[in-house]
């Protein structure tokens, strides 16, 4: 009787089916990337209702900080006029020089790695955290208390923006800080980045994410681009880059010390994708130059622990569909913030472009990941998603919601 | 939100109650707006309330059900545009006779279920996949019961996708502080309609999804005919919402329709389980 209970009933049997524990890392890097780009749609939408309050912060501050924003306001100033040519050249020439600038800083990062400055690497990384959540979180938190009318008072407002920035810094600073308040910072972080990007115009917006996209696919996969050579550095030095990492490390501990450290065994799968983080700065400098956001790289990659903790089976050296439970897989910030980005501006066109864009990145993701168990190289992780996204946003636009509307309010649905 | 579907007229409206309801002004009552978010929540619930039951109890439990329910997701809305772009040409449909109407849900319908077994051919290689892995790293092959959770999950993916496009991306403007009737149903919300269609829907798709992968492993054909005529009975009951006060008719019927589709594969899976436990034994 027990026997034949037992045999039907996997759980009481004590053998636990594969379809338990496969696709765990997957998982763990699918949900924050899910959460940030939830809380920047929360935000596009709650604050994008065109309060008098919102729109005139947001002027002063663009207009008051240098930023590429305000470079291409003023370019249409200039102009004098809004029309959608215009807007697209003011677009195209803020996106090409932001990819410069970026490129520019990225040699300039992986000059200072080789040089060994990685102590100025790590203060500076402290600094844009310390910027971004300070003064971002800072902005965005009056927007929302004007918004919602949240009665608080100044002094405490100050207090609790200062104890939580200085939190977020030795968060994402310290290594040895407890990972889940590291991982809910780095995804803070994330959405206050995002946002802030979302507030530029929206032909800008685009050629920004195409820009970077591509630029990513470049600076990976040509010899002589930027984040490969960081890459080939950090490996042969085995050492680990400083920079905004989001690791899904799981929340419980593991026994011994988990060292993140690069390694170069040819027996283990290492998968390191690349991609530009943002620990998006905006200086704001008194001169009227533009303002520029750092990028610092980071990798996406499968770092496997030092110690012994979890055996590392013959799974590992399966040519497996890249779902192997090991390690940890590491995502860039940058990632992140670009991801949102795109589905924070489809929020502010409609929901159902929201849901198809998400569905678009989450599935570049999976091809993202896909490629990296088969190609086992960098790979840089926007372009799949953040191309899918494009393209899902413009056939939904174009295609998909002239049918559903018709169909739903005929109340005809199938 | 700016209306940006300017061509129909009564989404136009919809926009402009959800302008409206932004609280600009700030002198609007804090219960106006809590009860409308209220409202917009409910609605929500209703659509997809057993759907997240179902994705709390079985599939969030194990994580690779949540990468099926996705990918079987983004499946469905890519069958949806495919067919909104051959269908693009002839929209919007300005006539209130019925047969464009049928064309439109008699092409959709059979492609869907035509794509459905082209999912279950990548679902098969899948097991395939997953069953080599399992023998690899030396655990146990897929159990019927994972089979049939992977099923669910992918029907659950297209139960979702239908709820979240056609239900719960028009309801925006329920978050404000109005409501919205169609003309040909002044009895009930619009919004309510929706919500109670999807509902039905996401049941008929979860439970389809399971009967036709039993039906096509199993082969038999009383299952595999089955699912893609409740299907179009389902869409074709959707079909008396154009006549003035249908909807009463309507729902009633497609929730009936829901029903039997759940009853059906209760019936299925009890039989199949059943089947495969006295199989065990005598072994």
């Amino acid at each position: 009787m027990d026997d034949r209970s037992a045999d039907s009933d996997p759980v009481t049997a004590g053998e636990s089916s594969i379809l338990d524990t496969l696709g765990e890392d997957v998982i763990r890097i699918v949900s924050p990337v899910s959460l940030c780009m939830l809380l920047v749609v929360l935000l596009v939408s709650s604050l994008s209702s065109t309060n008098d309050l919102s729109s005139s912060i947001s002027s002063l501050f663009l207009s008051s900080t240098t930023t590429p924003t305000s470079f291409s306001s003023l370019n249409l100033l200039l102009l004098g006029s809004d029309s959608t040519w215009e807007e697209i050249k003011s677009a195209l020439v803020t996106a090409f020089s932001f990819v410069v600038v970026v490129t520019l800083l990225t040699f300039l990062l992986v000059l200072l790695f080789y040089f060994r400055c990685t102590n100025f690497l790590r203060i500076y990384m402290g600094i844009s955290s310390l910027f971004v959540l300070s003064f971002l979180g800072g902005f965005i938190s009056l927007l929302l208390i004007s918004h919602f009318k949240i009665p608080i008072d100044p002094f405490t407002f100050a207090i609790l923006l200062f104890n939580l920035s200085v939190v977020g810094v030795f968060a994402v600073f310290m290594p040895k800080f407890p990972i889940s308040v590291n991982q809910g910072y780095l995804v803070a972080i994330g959405v206050l980045t995002a946002y802030w990007f979302t507030m530029l115009p929206e032909w800008t917006t685009w050629a920004l994410l195409i820009a970077m996209s591509l630029y990513d696919l470049a600076a990976v996969l040509l010899p002589i681009g930027p984040l490969r050579l960081l890459v080939e550095l950090a490996m042969s030095r085995n050492e680990e880059i400083p920079a905004l990492v989001y690791e899904a490390r799981p929340v419980d501990p593991q026994p011994g010390d988990r060292v993140r450290v690069w390694r170069e065994r040819t027996d283990v799968r290492i998968e390191a994708t690349e991609n530009s983080t943002n620990s998006a700065n905006v200086q704001t400098v008194q001169e009227t130059r533009l303002a520029v956001s750092e990028e610092i790289t980071a990798p996406l990659i499968e770092a496997f622990p030092q110690t012994g903790d979890r055996h590392l089976g013959t799974e590992e050296e399966e040519d497996g569909i890249g779902l192997g439970s090991s390690g940890a897989i590491k995502l860039g910030l940058g990632d992140f913030i670009f991801y949102s980005v795109l589905v924070g501006r489809a929020a502010m066109y409609d929901y159902m472009t929201v849901y198809a864009c998400y569905l678009a990145i989450m599935a570049g993701l999976g091809v993202t990941l896909l490629l990296l168990a088969v190609y086992r190289k960098a790979l840089p992780a926007l372009p799949v998603s953040i191309m899918l996204g494009v393209v899902f946003y413009l056939l939904t636009r174009v295609l998909l919601e002239v049918f559903v509307v018709q169909c739903s309010s005929n109340l005809l649905m199938f | 939100m700016r209306c940006r579907l300017d061509s129909l007229s009564l989404i136009v409206c919809l926009h402009l109650l959800s302008i409206d309801g932004d609280d600009d002004k700030g002198e609007r009552s804090q219960i106006g707006d809590t009860m409308t978010v209220a409202a917009g929540v409910g609605y929500v619930l209703i659509a997809l309330g057993p759907a997240l039951s179902l994705f709390a109890s079985v599939i969030a439990k194990k994580p690779f059900l949540i990468l099926t329910l996705l990918s079987s997701t983004l499946f469905w809305l890519i069958s949806l545009i495919i067919l909104a772009g051959a269908w693009r040409a002839f929209l919007p449909v300005k006539s209130t006779e019925l047969w464009p109407y049928s064309i439109l849900i008699l092409t959709s319908v059979g492609f869907q279920e035509g794509i459905r077994i082209g999912f279950w051919r990548l679902f098969k290689k899948m097991e395939d996949m997953l069953n080599a892995f399992a023998d690899r790293v030396s655990k146990p092959r897929l159990f019927l019961t994972d089979k049939m959770q992977l099923a669910l999950a992918g029907g659950l993916g297209h139960g979702l996708a239908h709820a979240v496009f056609f239900c719960l991306s028009l309801l925006t403007p329920a978050f404000g502080p109005a409501t919205f009737y169609v003309d040909k149903c002044p009895s009930i919300p619009f919004f309510l309609i929706s919500a109670i269609i999807a509902l039905g829907f996401v049941i008929i798709h979860t439970f389809s999804m399971v009967i036709a992968f039993n039906g096509y492993t199993e082969g038999k054909r009383k299952d595999q005919i089955f699912v893609p005529f409740a299907h179009l009975i389902a869409a074709l009951i959707t079909l008396i919402n154009l006549v003035p006060g249908g909807c009463n008719i309507g729902l009633p019927l497609l929730c009936i329709m829901a029903g039997t589709t759940l009853y059906y594969s209760w019936q299925l899976v009890w039989r199949r389980l059943t089947e495969h436990q006295t199989t065990r034994s005598s072994d």
